[in-house]
């Protein structure tokens, strides 16, 4: 059967060709029966009056709608939506998430503020302060870092060496390179404690001082209710220990970083908010999106540097832990 | 003629180029690898010292022990026994354990004087006047403290070990390992049995035992 759509018409649908019962007509171009490439468009169907008619009916139903809304281009309605700005979405979903649970495994307590923390509230209201000062001032005068941390129970569940050495660890007492930090644990409903000393500390508190400090010095007032006494012994009986070993600079680690960090702080956010603004001009054409997530951004950046500046005073000497290590010297002790 | 030149001059240019850059490659990850063995023997180090801090500390703790009265030889004699045995089975303390069979050996052999320690400390309960003698008590916190420092540093060692491991192993690096001769270190495995608690006999009725925990040492 030939099919007569051009001047050449051709017989094709043998039986059995390409294997198959039946084959369609084909419909041939004449330049393609003559051997010749083909021409760019291909001949398009005839189409019929009422199908065109069709076609448009449909098209303005779909129009319709994009009518209603207040426009019709990508830009961006009040949440983003560019691909760009949806990656630094999720990159930043993902930081938050890796942050929250990255620490889930073992519980290490966060830093503390102050030398001398009292979680467990034992020591009267004006005896914390005075505690926290003379520990500064320890530190001005020899850099040694001596800290006191009294819990309620101890937070983790394994043992008291092995939680106050991660904890010495992460907390980074003692300055770098000297590692002359020490750490006394208390932990009340336990009635445990342990006295930790850095490495650069274990030939001033070696382990029998530290025993000794602990069963003569302050078990026997803790076992009389004195937490007070008790920790105020222990901290001058582990001063007497270690005075003599380093030299202070007069200033405590806070106190150093804070003098030299201030107009270093200022610069760095000066020159992230300006690539920031680099980085955003190009892609502001698009509509409303990026300021609004500009905005929030620079109000925390702000705020986060101009804290900083403004708890310089208040009598209240922070600690900020120097980067020290212990390699597990010390001695634990109950009453 | 022109364009065949310099299309060869291209061609080895971006040869060289690349050369170079895979030579930064090699050095870098060479040195990175120098680097961590360094780190690996140094814990090593670290581990032989505390180690040793126990040793020296035996012969103290004997002699305090065996003033008193009617001390249980046996123990004494498990203790030295065992100080002994560590004493030969020595590591080259600069130098951490290739071989893991090595290791194993000077586990063993510390973890014999571990026992043996504690063994005595059990027994010494028994015994009020030396638990109040002050240079025991003494004594007693040193090798409190002492046990507690192994463990930390073998912490370290291995931590130390798993990162050297880590980067051995890892694709590209271990290519480069392999061709100057880095191979995997040996972990601090914990002792077979460790996970079950020790039966302890506490004998306090009669000073000299008939059920004594210490076999033959």
């Amino acid at each position: 059967m030939s099919v007569n759509f051009s001047p050449v018409h051709v017989k094709i649908g043998k039986v059995g060709r390409f294997g198959k019962a039946s084959l369609p007509p084909m419909i041939v171009d004449s330049s393609v029966a003559a051997g010749v490439s083909p021409a760019p468009t291909t001949t398009q169907p005839a189409r019929l009056p009422l199908q065109r008619f069709r076609v448009k009916r449909i098209a303005s139903e779909v129009d319709r709608p994009l009518r209603g809304r207040c426009q019709t281009s990508p830009a961006s309605p009040p949440f983003i939506t560019s691909s760009a700005e949806r990656s630094i979405h999720l990159i930043i979903i993902t930081l938050i998430f890796v942050a929250v649970t990255s620490h889930a495994a073992e519980v290490i307590p966060p830093k503390p503020t102050g030398y001398f923390n009292d979680y467990a509230g034992v020591v009267s209201k004006e005896a914390a302060p005075r505690f926290n000062e003379q520990l500064a001032q320890f530190e001005r005068e020899t850099s040694d870092q001596l800290l006191v941390v009294v819990w309620q129970t101890m937070p983790s569940q394994s043992s008291i060496e092995d939680f106050t050495q991660r904890t010495f660890q992460a907390w980074t007492v003692g300055q770098k390179g000297r590692n002359n930090g020490a750490v006394l644990c208390v932990f009340v409903k336990d009635r445990r404690m342990r006295i930790q000393s850095g490495y650069g500390l274990e030939g001033a508190l070696p382990d029998i001082i530290c025993d000794q400090i602990i069963r003569d010095g302050i078990a026997p007032h803790f076992r009389a209710g004195d937490y007070e006494r008790g920790l105020a012994t222990g901290i001058d009986l582990i001063c007497k220990a270690i005075r003599g070993e380093y030299k202070g600079s007069g200033q405590t680690n806070l106190e150093r970083h804070r003098g030299t960090s201030g107009p270093f702080s200022f610069l760095l956010f000066l020159f992230v908010l300006v690539i920031f603004f680099i980085a955003t001009r190009g892609i502001r054409r698009r509509g409303y999106g990026y300021s609004s997530l500009g905005g929030p951004f620079i109000g925390g950046w702000s705020s986060g540097s101009g804290g900083s500046w403004s708890s310089g005073g208040g009598g209240f000497s922070g600690f900020s832990g120097g980067g020290g290590f212990s390699g597990g010297g010390g001695a634990s002790g109950s009453w | 003629m022109n364009k065949f030149a310099i299309g060869c001059v291209g061609v080895l240019v971006v040869i060289a180029f690349f050369v170079v850059v895979a030579a930064l490659g090699l050095m870098g990850s060479y040195n990175r690898l120098v680097k961590l063995q360094q780190s690996v023997d140094q814990s090593w180090a670290q581990v032989q010292n505390v180690y040793q801090r126990r040793a020296d500390l035996i012969p103290n703790l004997v002699n305090t022990v065996s003033g008193a009265a009617n001390f249980e030889k046996s123990t004494l004699i498990a203790v030295t026994n065992a100080r002994a045995s560590v004493g030969r089975v020595q590591l080259d303390p600069n130098k951490a354990p290739t071989d893991a069979a090595q290791l194993e050996q000077f586990q063993a052999a510390q973890g014999q004087l571990s026992n043996a320690l504690s063994r005595l400390l059990v027994v010494v309960e028994r015994y009020p006047e030396i638990k109040a003698n002050q240079s025991f008590l003494g004594l007693q916190a040193q090798l409190e403290g002492t046990e507690n420092r192994i463990s930390v540093e073998r912490g370290n060692f291995n931590t130390a070990v798993q990162s050297y491991n880590t980067a051995v192993r890892s694709f590209p690096m271990n290519l480069i390992a392999g061709m100057f001769g880095f191979s995997p270190r040996p972990f601090f495995a914990a002792q077979p049995g460790a996970e079950k608690a020790p039966a302890v006999n506490f004998n306090f009725g009669t000073p000299a035992p008939a059920t004594s925990p210490t076999g033959t040492p």
